[in-house]
């Protein structure tokens, strides 16, 4: 336990002082404050593009709209930027050696994938609690507020798939050696994922629907019933990917 | 029809967290002489010609070991 | 009682068989000194104490205690110095000394003293630099320090000298010394001189077993070549003394070079006379004459042979 908290603290002083802290709460923060800018002004944005005087008629944006836009940032980039961050979660304190002195102290190897994610898994959820604030506060002061059906279903999914990035990440890094081979391999099973997303009826039950449907979720046209269905398989799947991860690393040697 | 003028004091947050970022990145440059890969010139014009990405890229790539 | 057992261990990397069948054991309050060529398998055969990598077949005991892969229990009685430690380089030599203590247990109060004493042993108080600046001399102090903190009833070092300047080599062995009064020590080496500065055992690694273990003077005495260096007054007179001597029939190899004469002969303490009546019996002057002391290098060198 006590082996958890010390490499738990020196987690958390290493996202601060490699910086990648800051840009995880910047990026974010930007992400919640744009996307409800950008949906104000597409109207703007596009009929300056519209040629030779035709007039597009565009359609007034709305809370929607507002909450569309953040969803597609966040599922694209936002998730981007995630695997970035957190590509080298356990794969850098391999290759470098760096925990081969913590371990002969007698760190246990659980306590490391513990305290890893534990560290992940927190960064992420503050940074995407303060882009959900921030673009809640705009949406409120831009658009008039309609009722969102499933508005916190949505973001509870996104902020799942999410987790769902980081052990999948955890877990690349056990597998495979390399300072960015754990990144490469994550890469790789999500694309796999997209790949499957066009055989038919095997949508509903892919992680993906967590980040694609959302604003689907808001406007009725996305099943619920197939994204609760996602919900336990991602569940299921984290659950997994973590004991998989600690049992892999705790065979592996170093 | 919204006015982009109207949107002003919001979008300067928004200005202010990307010249963070740029700004941070460019003194840590100009603070290091090497970098896990490629040369100086080559992370000051990444950082100032993508925003948002090019802070991000250097951070995770291109910052030397410390 | 033996704090350290090895039994039996093979270990394969694929096709490659780096040990084959090491047997030792270590008793307490020892300096045990493990030599070996590069690629012997001395770092392989540590980091198996350790736990860090899995032996293919065989056990290791450490106070009793087996060893289980991957796991660290017994580790709590184990410094460990690497080969090559890496740091956090984003850390002071000061908040990784507090890591590594809040990892082993010791209490949160004397963290802080322990600290103090450590760098100031290791020569490391008044740098507050970040660890990515320091030397590799500098992170060589730094992890014995580490290896220290949680006061070890057996120190493991992996090359310990290897990157210090020589007052800091003498430091550190007389600090390895010290340690050896409370602690059992490992540590691998390829300076001999070191070995046999400050080690009471030592283990040859060769052909991945141990082919020579035992307390050093005893090692030497077995190893004691019979061997003599004679100095004749000028160039001419030494092949002379070295027909002479050839002709006798204990010696079994007397060679010229200038004016030595390099004899191998066998039961010196029966014999010495003989020569030192033939040296005058044949009127030969002679500048020097001195029985050959058996060095390490040459125990080594015999063993790997
Ligand atoms: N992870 C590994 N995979 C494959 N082979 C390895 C691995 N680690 C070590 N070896 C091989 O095992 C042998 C022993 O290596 P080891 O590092 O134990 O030698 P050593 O005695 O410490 O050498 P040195 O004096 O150079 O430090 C070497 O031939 C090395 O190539
Ligand atoms: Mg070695």
């Amino acid at each position: 336990m006590s082996g958890f908290t010390a490499f738990f603290k020196k987690e958390i002083v290493e996202y601060l002082r490699s910086y990648k802290a800051l840009i995880l709460l910047c990026v974010f923060i930007i992400f919640g404050m744009m996307s409800p800018l950008l949906a104000k002004m597409m109207p703007d944005i596009l009929s300056h593009q519209a040629i030779n005087g035709i007039t597009l008629n565009i359609p007034k944006p709305t809370f929607y709209d507002s909450f569309g836009q953040f969803f597609k940032n966040l599922s694209q980039m936002g998730m981007a930027v995630l695997l970035l961050i957190f590509g080298g979660v356990l794969s850098q304190d391999l290759s470098k050696g760096t925990l081969i002195m913590l371990l002969a102290k007698g760190l246990s190897r659980h306590a490391v994938i513990l305290a890893k994610f534990a560290a992940a898994l927190i960064l992420w959820t503050a940074s995407y609690a303060f882009a959900v604030m921030i673009q809640w506060g705009y949406t409120l002061y831009l658009f008039d507020k309609l009722p969102v059906p499933h508005l916190f279903f949505s973001l509870f999914c996104l902020w799942l798939f999410g987790i769902f990035i980081l052990t999948i990440l955890l877990m690349s890094s056990t597998l495979v050696g390399g300072a960015y081979s754990g990144l490469f391999l994550t890469t790789a099973a999500l694309g796999a994922l997209i790949v499957c997303q066009f055989i038919p009826g095997t949508d509903r039950f892919s992680p993906l629907a967590l980040a694609s449907d959302n604003a689907g979720l808001m406007t009725g046209a996305a099943n619920l019933h197939h994204a609760v269905t996602a919900v336990w398989i991602t569940v299921i799947l984290i659950v997994s990917a973590l004991a998989v991860s600690l049992v892999v690393f705790k065979k592996k040697s170093i | 029809m919204t006015q982009i003028s109207d949107l002003l004091p919001l979008l300067i947050p928004i200005i202010v967290l990307e010249l963070i970022l740029v700004i941070t990145a460019l003194i840590h440059i100009f603070r290091h002489k090497t970098y896990r890969f490629g040369n100086r010139v080559l992370w000051v014009v990444l950082v100032l010609c993508f925003q948002l990405i090019g802070p991000v890229v250097y951070f995770i790539f291109g910052r030397g070991d410390d | 009682m033996d704090i350290l057992r090895a039994e039996h261990i093979r270990k394969n990397f694929g096709s490659q068989h780096v040990l084959t069948d090491l047997n030792f054991s270590v008793s307490k309050h020892s300096i045990f000194g493990l030599i070996g060529k590069n690629g012997s398998g001395k770092t392989t055969t540590m980091k198996m104490i350790l736990g860090l990598i899995k032996p293919t077949s065989g056990s290791i005991y450490v106070c009793g205690e087996k060893v289980a892969y991957g796991d660290t229990p017994t580790n709590r009685h184990i410094g460990y110095l690497p080969d090559v430690p890496e740091f956090y380089g984003y850390m002071t030599a000061r908040e990784y000394l507090k890591l590594c203590g809040e990892i082993t247990g010791v209490r949160r109060s004397e963290i802080h003293k322990r600290t103090d004493e450590l760098l100031c042993l290791v020569g490391l108080n008044g740098v507050n630099r970040k660890i990515h600046s320091y030397s590799r001399g500098m992170k060589q102090r730094l992890g014995i320090a580490q290896a220290l903190l949680n006061e070890p009833e057996l120190l493991i070092c992996d090359e310990v000298t290897s990157a210090l300047d020589p007052v800091g080599r003498k430091e550190i062995l007389d600090l390895l010394s010290a340690a050896g009064k409370r602690a059992t020590v490992i540590f691998s080496t390829h300076i001999l001189s070191d070995v046999e500065r400050i080690c009471d055992q030592i283990g040859v690694l060769n052909n991945g077993q141990l082919e020579l273990q035992g307390p050093l003077n005893e090692i030497k005495q077995d190893y004691r070549q019979e061997a003599l260096q004679i100095e004749t007054l000028t160039p001419d007179q030494a092949p002379v003394l070295a027909a002479h001597l050839k002709a006798l029939p204990f010696i079994s190899k007397a060679e010229v070079s200038g004016r030595t004469v390099n004899v191998q002969l066998n039961h010196y303490e029966e014999n010495s006379l003989d020569i030192i009546r033939l040296l005058a019996s044949e009127s030969i002057p002679i500048l020097k004459y001195e029985r050959l002391e058996p060095t390490l290098e040459n125990v080594f060198m015999d063993v790997i042979r």
